[in-house]
């Protein structure tokens, strides 16, 4: 025994040889500085890690929902037009070696030739094009992004390469938030059927796009990989692309500093010392947001039935005083859903941005109400608990009692879908954030009576509204539709449904061995993502 | 006077560390119950062009994010500290020491059952298991007390099982059961204050685990509701506007670590006076 125990000492100083005290700190120093180097390796060394604060969760297009399938996707697979990155609303021809508006009810597009699918699954054609929409179109698919693609009636094949947008009626927004867009994503026809109908697996079957899915870490990260048989225009900067999930800004920016991310978001609360002062190696972009931030009513809660109380709760409510504690003042309180620039923007609201906590009162009153108590549920992100602690204090001033509810990313998003439970009876105030692309139909889309229980968790419900939404979108008149839109905002604001807060801004944090791709308002386009 | 030195209270005066933690606890007690009267601002009045503000003698501990006075506000947090605290451990001391005298008293099925309720409940992790209840829960106060009695109350049943099985068999209690002593004479008169010195180490012991317990799900989110003054809010705020102002994160810890000495000190003292064998080998 002693005898074995002194073989395993020697063979064990063999192996780890005594080391004095000079060489223990050079190799402390050594650790140390290799500790340091993951710091400025990341992008650097072919692997780039863009932040997402919206997990990406579904794994075939035809569910897809919002901004994290987007830009996983959009470097995954391809549409037949793609946006383009920079400062200006514009898009490029990715599949498409022509597309054109031929009617008001008709769009025609021919296909590149030679543009393959991976993994053997040959090359794309119209038909896969043609598959794409109608299962967005199929009942039976369900499909959440079924709005996106407005009155699209089918696709006709004219050939191996080339087809026909059908359309009831003319539908101009198509051309800015379906084709470029989820809706837009072309999925290979042979696969799905392969797979039954679906793609439920995180590695899809194949894909068109500069990257490909390597794996997936629920709650952390998807993980891409160049695709050699990408055979596009746009190749893969990089030989790993990592969408990384992290909910919150702060968060986030501590990771880009630490290595961990070369490009994210940040909170409006660090630009002011961003901007002055980035840290080093790291630049910063501003860009105006699309984004559309509301606090929202269920108008079928008990509490919210009397439009007083709604009316009530809208003058409540301070606007300016919330973005200047929550948005620290670098963004302006919005007039509605519809940001400055686009077709429909109205240049001021109903109710003025200060609120008037005396109005509330009288409101209340008149309503009969005493000792309100509402309960508003938001992300725990803190801009929006910065925002409900100030709505907390000036609610107060008007005798209404606020309390919050803070949801995780997962419980916020389905509060009010019918689909994911009952707790939509119970919910009564939301502040939510949606995104948005150029086009207003797709902001009112969200909020037409199809949508209750799905997105329109207001449970707003109004005919006039429904209507000019229907009608704007065939609308070719831009002057008209600007009109129809600013009127479908005034509907939803007397309502006392919606009180509109800000559309915020896009502040991004980036490596400066990245040159970002990026939308015009600043959320991220990975697969135009180079090496500065 | 020669008595009072002998009793517990007596032998505690003259144990340095007892008295440094009874002045620690009296201190954050005495803020916490008159916070009103000591607050120099009202903890939700928000100052918003003296945000992030560094300490100052208006204000003395600096200010958060909306320009509330930090000092105020960790004064209201004590309140909120104490009422988990206490409450929590009271319940869950209560439940603890009732269900382990019956599982030591109890038949053996019944006691393994028991242990097996209590291992079982120890072997998640605390943080864990308190944010799966907390998100089947509204949040609040009273989830915050649920959760805490949940995931602490089967260590003292584990204790004062151990203890109660100990004594059971004890030749003092086998004599009383000789002279025909009734089961409730045996249980209050004898198991039960000779469990109690343990049993209070270990509440004495816990309190700050348990306020440690509030602030960190407080500050992950799923404890208090934003705007409540509690401490692991205010740590929370501070790690989210770190980069703006350190003095949050640093108001926000310093009542944490001061509790948890004061009451860590006070369970040390309490055990070295109230075990006999530490007593004995003094």
């Amino acid at each position: 025994m002693t005898g074995s125990f002194e073989m395993s000492k020697t063979a064990l100083h063999r192996a780890f040889p005594v080391l004095n005290r000079r060489q223990l700190l050079a190799g402390a120093a050594g650790v140390s500085a290799a500790a340091l180097l993951p710091v400025r390796a990341w992008a650097q060394d072919g692997r780039l890690n863009i932040r997402v604060y919206t997990e990406p969760d579904d794994f075939d297009p035809v569910d897809a929902s919002g901004f994290g399938e987007a830009l996983l996707y959009g470097a995954i697979y391809r549409n037949l037009i793609q946006y383009e990155s920079g400062d200006d609303w514009s898009y490029r021809l990715d599949l498409a070696d022509s597309i054109e508006q031929t009617s008001d009810t008709t769009i025609e597009f021919t296909l590149k030739e030679g543009q393959m699918w991976s993994d053997g699954y040959g090359e794309i054609t119209a038909e896969d094009v043609a598959f794409t929409f109608e299962r967005i179109l199929d009942p039976e698919m369900n499909s959440r992004i079924k709005p996106d693609v407005g009155p699209l009636a089918r696709v006709e094949v004219t050939g191996r390469y080339s087809g026909v947008f059908h359309f009831d009626e003319a539908f101009a927004p198509f051309w800015w938030i379906a084709l470029p867009y989820l809706a837009g994503t072309i999925v290979c026809k042979a696969a799905i059927e392969e797979a039954g109908g679906r793609i439920t697996t995180e590695v899809p079957p194949t894909v068109s796009g500069p990257y490909r899915v390597r794996e997936l870490r629920p709650g952390e990260r998807w993980v891409l990989e160049r695709n050699a048989d990408y055979t596009g225009d746009n190749p893969a900067d990089y030989e790993r692309l990592d969408i990384v999930y992290i909910g919150d800004e702060a968060a986030a920016e501590i990771a880009l500093e630490a290595g961990d991310l070369d490009f994210t978001e940040v909170s409006p609360g660090s630009v002011g010392r961003l901007q002055g002062n980035p840290p080093a190696g790291t630049a910063m972009s501003m860009h105006p947001s699309l984004f559309y931030v509301w606090v929202g009513m269920n108008m079928e809660h008990p509490k919210f039935q009397d439009i007083r109380v709604r009316q009530a709760l809208q003058y409540a409510i301070n606007v300016n005083a919330i973005i200047e504690a929550a948005w620290y003042g670098v963004a302006e309180p919005s007039t509605g859903i519809i940001a400055p620039g686009l077709i429909g923007n109205r240049p001021e609201s109903l109710i003025p941005p200060q609120g008037d906590p005396q109005r509330a009162r009288e409101l209340l009153a008149e309503a009969g109400v005493e000792n309100l108590q509402v309960t508003l549920n938001v992300l725990n992100d803190v801009t929006f608990t910065t925002a409900a602690q100030v709505m907390q204090a000036t609610m107060a001033q008007a005798g209404i009692e606020l309390n919050i509810e803070v949801h995780e990313s997962g419980s916020f998003w389905t509060l009010g879908v019918e689909a994911d439970g009952d707790r939509w009876r119970d919910l009564e105030m939301i502040m939510n954030r949606f995104s948005m692309l150029p086009d207003p139909s797709y902001a009112t889309a969200w909020f037409v009576t199809e949508q209750i229980g799905d997105w329109n968790w207001e449970r707003f419900s109004d005919e006039e509204f429904d209507r000019l939404h229907r009608e704007a979108r065939s609308e070719t008149d831009d002057a008209r539709r600007d009109e129809m839109y600013r009127r479908a905002q005034d509907i939803m604001e007397e309502s006392g449904a919606y009180r509109f807060i800000t559309h915020g801004v896009t502040p991004n944090l980036f490596h400066d061995s990245t040159a970002p791709g990026t939308r015009p308002d600043g959320l991220p386009l990975a697969q135009y993502f180079r090496r500065a | 006077m020669s008595r009072f030195r002998h009793t517990l209270l007596g032998r505690l005066a003259r144990d340095p560390l007892a008295v440094m933690a009874i002045v620690i606890i009296a201190a954050l007690v005495v803020m916490a119950v008159f916070a009103d009267l000591i607050a120099p601002h009202d903890y939700t009045a928000m100052h918003m062009t003296d945000r992030f503000a560094a300490p100052s003698a208006e204000f003395w501990l600096g200010t958060d994010n909306l320009g509330r006075d930090t000092f105020s506000r960790l004064l209201q947090g004590g309140r909120i500290a104490l009422t988990v605290g206490l409450t929590a451990v009271i319940i869950s001391g209560v439940i603890g020491l009732v269900l382990g005298m019956i599982a030591g008293f109890g038949p053996r099925w019944l006691d393994n059952a028991l242990l097996f309720f209590f291992d079982t409940l120890r072997a998640y992790p605390t943080i864990i298991l308190a944010l799966a209840l907390a998100a089947l829960m509204p949040r609040g106060l009273t989830t915050v007390i649920v959760v805490v009695v949940i995931t602490s109350f089967a260590e003292y049943g584990r204790v004062v099982r151990t203890q109660t099985l100990s004594l059971k068999h004890a030749e003092f209690i086998l004599a009383e059961r000789a002279m025909g002593a009734s089961f409730g004479r045996i249980v209050f008169h004898h198991i039960l204050p000779n469990v109690l010195g343990p049993f209070f180490i270990l509440a004495a012991m816990n309190l700050p685990v348990v306020i440690t317990i509030e602030a960190g799900m407080s500050f992950l989110g799923v404890g208090v509701p934003p705007g409540t003054p509690s401490w692991g809010a205010t740590l929370k705020d501070g790690f989210d506007h770190i980069r703006q102002t350190p003095w949050l994160i640093l108001a926000g810890g310093l009542p944490l670590i001061l509790v948890t000495l004061g009451f860590t000190f006070l369970g040390e003292a309490l055990r070295d006076q109230l075990d006999p064998k530490l007593r004995s080998g003094r």
